[in-house]
């Protein structure tokens, strides 16, 4: 628990991480709470098309361009993008950390190989690689938080690798295997607990390219189409554009202000869990 | 990172010699990535349903069975998919990428018909966003916690949050819809008698929009690795003696801190690279810029896969080529550092 | 948040004005086109218009896809063209006979006609045209001409076609767009899908291909030599490709562009678009080229293999929505899977299914399909083809309807390839969303719908359904070959009641193409054909 306060203490320094914080917990609440106070399918055609925001009390933020509520979708929409965003991440963690703690702790050959595969994936063009994948393996939620974690895990495997290199050369490791600890122990009660604070650093960002990366691929047609989310709206206004570009703009607002929030976030716990790094 | 390979060196050896090994093992491990990359790819799409006879006998609204056949066999894609990847390698071994069948083209010529445009595309985001992330970096780390300092760590943080094909699309509604200041489509206005000067200026007109949504993201990026790298080096013992020395703000920020604070970024110019790809995907969708990326989602779309495979190769040496070239700049501007 | 009448009267009436308006100027406009085309042509000028997507070749006897009919009949002639009733008029046939028993059909060939590299045009090139390519390499020509057994060339200027069946469709395929007349020379002894002159055509129309940068535009010229001394008018026909719609409605406004056709901008910017003082829009020229929006559903699954549930689906549809929220009024309520152009055979005496969930419900539940203790009846995927936006919408618009009466409808996404494969190659579907052309004659456009033979795996737009019943067979097969008008459309009567009673798919919306153009071009849409005319007649006021 001192712990905690301690890092808390660090964390709030920074007025940004907080306001960062403030955001995030905010559109957490609107995703878990929001459909509570904004009932109904956000697909569903409830009102006249191309429905001006502030025009009609009842849809406040207006209606798209079959008359679906863009309030409705905007609220469920945050609930898509941040399952996506976190699933993607936790998915892309499993991998990235696997192949990173195996690069690291064992070297030699394995270490050969491993970083050949995850130079490939570094070498395609990622975003070009998520939208072939998804594409092909025809667009859900699974698919796309696979093709996102696709792309995604080898920055985390380097990150692992880099720190399972150093970290295994230190004393408190190499007493763990004089002691003949087993490697799977070694691996996950000593060296990995010691890596978390720059994984935990770049988890928070990754979530947040996730969520861009969502929106971008939704907006190419590439999203769950029975799911409302902030990219899809994106799309479906940009037919409209010359003549309501707000159903464009009202979605894209609210990926700002998320993607904001987690980067704020991520920066926040950055100088919190590295004191050293203050700066970068 | 991609400086990975890049070690500082105990004493330097025969420079040249060295130098040429080094390049020639890189190039082999590019070259097997490259293998490595064709295999995964033909894995990927082979999984996929549909080939490029679907999309040809659907556009042309049906057709009878054999036609369809014959069309198959006619673009040998009746063959076991191992023998389309033997043959596929063996060609691309002598740089024959094969023929598109929804273009009647050959691969090699349809990238290279596309590629000017996306170099321009890609050539201006970078510069705009080197250019403006060093000024800003600098201006910021110069007034460290000033208002100017923390607006411009406010605005890198809007840019690095906000979706490149939304800012595309809202500078479109802005500049385009409500101002007619800029245009948002196309890479040049067709059949106006244009002589060079006023060609150029009409390109460059088209430019502005797509370079800057392509840029934003990675001038946040540059601005504040800058920043961070500006300050790091303003700790250091040497500045602190030029400090001492008496010699003028101007003179060690210019001369002293940012020579040495822009390294990383090379690094960063590198790996810029392949997300300009993938980016260019969704700022040549949104400005109907006749580019690569473009080339790239149309050809998933018909399962054009030589097509495909070309783009993704092509984008993959690319990278690895711009990953090399920073190594080496790298090496050469720092002399700390020697490649191993 | 209820879909409920009061909240959505008022949208019906501002969206029924809309469209009333919209209708007034499209019928206004329809009348005034071909009135147009009076004053005195005038020669020069270049006429840019969009193309998209960008074709993959120039030629249609090797790829009948519908960019490339855009450009080819520009190059290619075919021997007849039809007026907007399908009377048919010279091209390149000058006259033409056939026999009583309809089996033998001769064509006298215009003289002085040349092809674009000055060899001369003989019976020999059509000869070689219907038997060489459009029989073994067009995508319909092989069902179109089965009957073709031989053309007969006793002279350079006739050419004799001998059927061993009589096939009165026929008579309807022969513009330049659907069975255009090659080269001989230029084809012979190559395969026709890679010959060269598929990117570079050598043709005997009024234009001549002049250059195609690639993503960018394809450009045609003035045919010197063409046989209508004096025409075309145009000096250059230029197709930009435009893929974005909002980019194009952009084009057609700064007149950059003075023609486009088809789904050239979103639906939803065609009335703004209408207003502008350069612009004109239109809806005629488009009776060859029919479309019909149907919804299709795969008969191989358990639920939807019984007819009332089909018709149940048929009842939760509300097609007004869907022609003025999603079509904008450019499209009509199908009332039979033949469109209402096609008069000679057309019908909407037949059940009907208007929006009506009750009725729905009640045939559902008659089916014995009852609602589980979730509300929810069965499960169902909906497809759409992803040729259009408008298709996603229906396909929401049909998952809406679908929900309200217990049956949980799941859309999937796919791209072209994808879709074309689970629909008429695995037929891994429920109900599927598209829209198809319905080319001059049933035999052509309708028949492949229906008839048992045409379930055929891997063919795209055949019998997806998997609709197999002897009765329609018996009626396709009598009308194939039936000579008599009166006869064949008495048949084709019988067939769209059949269709509308077992439903193995149904018409949504009759699509209304229009055409966006700058009123200085005078002279479009002279024949059916509209945009796949030849535009030897059109110009341009200065």
């Amino acid at each position: 628990m001192d712990g905690f306060r301690d890092f808390w203490r660090r964390y709030r320094r920074k007025t940004s991480a907080v306001i960062g914080l403030i955001l995030l917990v905010f559109v957490a609440l609107v995703a878990l709470a929001g459909p509570w106070f904004i009932p109904g399918d956000p697909l569903d055609m409830v009102t006249q098309p191309f429905l001006w925001p502030g025009t009609d009390i009842e849809f406040p933020l207006g209606s798209d361009v079959l008359g679906r509520d863009i309030l409705t979708g905007i609220v469920h929409g945050s609930r898509v993008s941040l399952l996506i965003g976190f699933s993607a991440t936790i998915a892309a963690l499993g991998i990235g950390v696997t192949v990173g703690a195996l690069a690291g702790y064992f070297r030699g050959w394995i270490d050969d190989v491993l970083m050949r595969v995850t130079e490939i994936f570094q070498t395609v063009p990622t975003f070009l690689l998520a939208v072939v994948l998804v594409a092909i393996f025809k667009p859900s939620l699974s698919t796309i938080v696979l093709a996102i974690s696709a792309v995604t895990w080898p920055a985390i495997a380097r990150l692992v690798r880099a720190e399972f290199l150093s970290l295994r050369e230190r004393e408190f490791v190499q007493s763990c295997v004089v002691i003949g600890m087993g490697e799977t122990r070694i691996i996950f009660r000593q060296i990995l607990p010691n890596c978390l604070p720059p994984i935990i650093v770049m988890s928070s960002v990754m979530v947040a390219s996730a969520i861009l990366t969502e929106s971008g691929l939704s907006f190419l047609g590439l999203g769950d189409p029975n799911l409302m989310s902030w990219g899809t709206m994106i799309g479906i206004g940009r037919e409209a554009m010359r003549t309501a570009w707000y159903m464009s703009a009202l979605p894209g607002v609210a990926i700002l202000i998320t993607v904001l929030a987690l980067n704020l976030v991520g920066e926040g716990l950055n100088d919190a869990l590295n004191p050293r790094l203050k700066n970068r | 990172m991609a400086t990975e390979s890049v070690r500082p060196a105990p004493a330097r050896r025969s420079g040249r010699e060295r130098l040429v090994r080094y390049l020639v093992r890189r190039l082999g491990q590019a070259a097997l990535t490259l293998v490595a990359i064709v295999i995964l790819n033909f894995v990927i799409l082979h999984l996929a349903p549909g080939d490029a006879i679907d999309v040809l006998a659907g556009e042309a609204g049906g057709g009878t069975p054999e036609y369809v056949e014959q069309l198959r066999h006619a673009y040998g894609l009746d063959q076991p998919i191992y023998v389309q990847m033997v043959r596929y390698l063996v060609n691309a071994a002598q740089l024959n990428f094969g023929f598109s069948f929804r273009n009647n083209m050959s691969v090699v010529d349809l990238i290279m018909s596309r590629l000017p445009a996306t170099l321009l595309l890609m050539t201006a985001s970078i510069l705009l966003s080197f250019t403006l992330g060093v000024l800003l970096g600098v201006f910021a780390a110069r007034r460290v916690n000033s208002f100017a300092d923390n607006a411009i760590s406010v605005l890198a943080l809007l840019c690095y949050a906000t979706p490149l094909f939304w800012f595309g699309l809202m500078a479109i509604v802005l500049f385009t819809v409500k101002l007619n200041l800029l245009p948002g489509n196309g890479m040049y206005t067709i059949a106006a008698n244009y002589d060079w000067f006023e060609a150029t200026l009409d390109v460059g007109r088209h430019l502005v929009l797509p370079a800057c949504s392509l840029a934003l993201f990675h001038m946040a990026v540059y601005t504040r690795l800058m920043r961070s790298s500006m300050l790091e080096i303003y700790g250091l013992d040497y500045i602190r003696t030029a400090r001492a020395k008496g010699l003028s703000q101007r003179r060690i920020a210019f001369r002293h801190v940012l020579p040495n604070a822009i390294l990383p970024m090379v690094t960063m110019l590198g790996l810029q690279i392949g997300a300009l790809l993938g980016g260019a995907v969704l700022v040549e969708t949104v400005f109907g810029w006749p580019g690569l990326g473009r080339l790239a989602f149309d050809a998933i779309l018909q399962r054009d896969h030589n097509l495909l495979i070309g783009i993704l190769l092509f984008g993959s040496a690319l990278v690895i080529v711009a990953n090399l070239v920073t190594d080496l700049v790298y090496a050469w501007l720092d002399p700390r550092i020697e490649v191993a | 948040m209820t879909f409920t009448a009061t909240r959505f009267a008022p949208r019906l009436l501002t969206g029924g004005k809309a469209l009333l308006g919209a209708l007034a100027l499209v019928a206004g406009l329809a009348a005034a086109g071909p009135a147009a085309a009076q004053g005195q042509p005038v020669r020069g000028g270049t006429l840019s218009m969009i193309l998209n997507p960008e074709p993959a070749v120039l030629v249609s006897g090797v790829n009948s896809s519908s960019p490339v009919a855009a450009v080819s009949p520009k190059m290619f002639e075919g021997l007849v063209t039809y007026d907007p009733k399908f009377k048919m008029l010279p091209q390149l046939a000058v006259s033409w006979n056939q026999s009583a028993d309809g089996k033998t059909i001769t064509f006298k060939l215009r003289p002085g006609v040349k092809w674009h590299d000055g060899k001369p045009f003989t019976s020999a090139d059509v000869q070689f045209s219907f038997m060489e390519i459009l029989k073994k390499y067009h995508s319909r020509g092989t069902a179109t001409f089965q009957h073709l057994v031989a053309v007969e060339t006793p002279d350079d200027l006739t050419a004799v076609f001998k059927l061993d069946e009589p096939s009165p469709y026929i008579m309807r395929a022969l513009a330049g767009v659907e069975a255009p007349i090659m080269p001989k020379h230029i084809y012979e002894g190559s395969d026709p899908l890679k010959n060269p002159a598929n990117l570079k055509p050598i043709g005997t129309g009024p234009f001549k291909f002049k250059e195609w940068e690639r993503g960018n535009y394809i450009m045609l010229e003035r045919n010197p030599d063409y046989w209508d001394k004096g025409k075309p008018y145009l000096d250059n026909l230029v197709f930009r490709i435009i893929p974005d719609g909002s980019a194009r409605a952009v084009a057609l406004e700064s007149g950059a562009v003075q023609y486009g056709t088809q789904y050239v901008v979103p639906l939803n910017d065609v009335e703004r678009l209408s207003k502008l003082p350069n612009l004109a829009v239109t809806t005629a020229g488009y009776e060859y080229n029919t479309s019909v929006n149907y919804l299709e559903f795969n008969l191989r699954r358990p639920y939807l293999a019984d007819r009332r549930v089909r018709q149940a689906i048929a009842y939760t549809i509300n097609t007004d929505f869907l022609v003025k929220n999603v079509w904008f009024g450019f499209a009509t309520k199908a009332t039979s899977p033949i469109t209402d152009k096609q008069a000679d055979f057309h019908t909407s005496n037949i059940p009907q299914y208007p929006y009506d969930l009750k009725k729905a419900e009640q045939l559902l539940d008659e089916a014995g399909m009852k609602k589980g203790p979730d509300g929810i009846r069965f499960k169902v995927t909906i497809d759409w083809s992803p040729s259009g936006e408008m298709f996603r919408q229906t396909a929401e618009l049909l998952r809406q309807g679908l929900q309200r009466v217990g049956i949980q409808a799941e859309i999937r996404n796919s791209d072209n390839p994808t879709y074309l494969r689970r629909v008429w190659t695995d037929n891994d579907f429920d109900i599927n969303i598209f829209s198809a052309s319905n080319i001059a004659d049933p035999v052509i456009g309708i028949q492949r719908f229906y008839w048992s033979k045409s379930i055929q795996k891997g063919v795209s737009y055949s019998n997806g359904s998997g609709y197999n019943n002897p009765e329609m067979d018996k009626i396709l097969e009598s009308a194939q070959i039936e000579n008599n008008p009166a006869k064949r459309k008495k048949l084709y009567e019988d067939m769209q009641r059949l269709v509308m009673t077992d439903l193995p798919n149904m018409g949504l919306v009759y699509i209304q193409w229009f055409t966006i153009y700058d009123k200085k071009i005078k002279n479009l849409n002279t024949t059916g054909l509209g945009p796949y005319e030849s535009f030897a007649d059109v110009y341009m006021e200065k």
